[in-house]
């Protein structure tokens, strides 16, 4: 759902000057599947074994009782991830500007609560102005 | 079209109500929420990189095996990084 969200809003950040990138650790075989039915016009990036969210801060591990549960709903992580250590990033956004600093970041513990794309775009509508 | 967040409420209540076509059992969905609270008690969102840092940068493959550099990235304009956690 936040993927469409993004891309509904990929237009007018392109428009901006700016870019989006989505990174997941998922292998390219899923990203490649996803992104082909997705439509989408940004690229989904593989951080493979999460290497730059643990940069970013945002590792960490699934509890025992949770991988069960996953593993009954049929998804595991080993699988879609190479991870059989079961780390996920947690949900966020970030926008970086052009040193390199980053201007919003909105991160998340709970997964079902997410920024509005509207207000990544107001952001960089910001930075767009104080240049 | 309606704000992301409602459209994620809406799932998750359809998800929670245990109604097809999820089907979700009560004590899977109650173990899930135990699971984020215990992530949100850890204080686990306090170490993730705030406004006024330095973004690290990366270089990671795309969905075509092409490399995509920030730095490059960064080059064109600013930049939007979503962290997404995929079939989960």
């Amino acid at each position: 759902m936040e993927l469409e969200a993004l891309q509904e809003i990929n237009p007018a950040v392109e428009k901006l000057g700016a870019r989006l990138v989505v990174l997941t650790p998922e292998l390219e075989r899923y990203t490649r599947a996803l992104h082909r039915k997705l439509n989408l016009t940004f690229d989904i990036l593989t951080d493979l074994h999460n290497e730059t969210a643990k940069q970013f801060g945002l590792v960490f591990e699934l509890p025992d009782y949770l991988r069960e549960l996953y593993k009954s709903f049929g998804s595991t992580l080993d699988r879609f991830n190479d991870e059989p250590q079961y780390r996920l990033p947690m949900p966020a956004r970030y926008v970086i500007d052009q040193e390199g600093i980053i201007r919003a970041a909105d991160v998340n513990a709970d997964y079902t609560i997410r920024t509005e794309p509207s207000e990544t775009l107001s952001v960089l509508k910001s930075i767009a102005v104080a240049k | 079209m309606a704000e992301l967040q409602d459209r994620l409420d809406e799932f998750k209540k359809t998800f929670e109500s245990g109604a097809p076509p999820y089907n979700a059992p009560r004590e899977k969905i109650e173990m899930m929420h135990r699971a984020t609270a215990e992530l949100k008690a850890s204080g686990a969102e306090g170490r993730a990189l705030k406004v006024g840092q330095r973004a690290p940068s990366f270089t990671l493959f795309n969905q075509d095996h092409v490399e995509a550099n920030s730095a490059e990235l960064l080059r064109q304009g600013p930049l939007v990084v979503s962290f997404f956690r995929g079939h989960w």
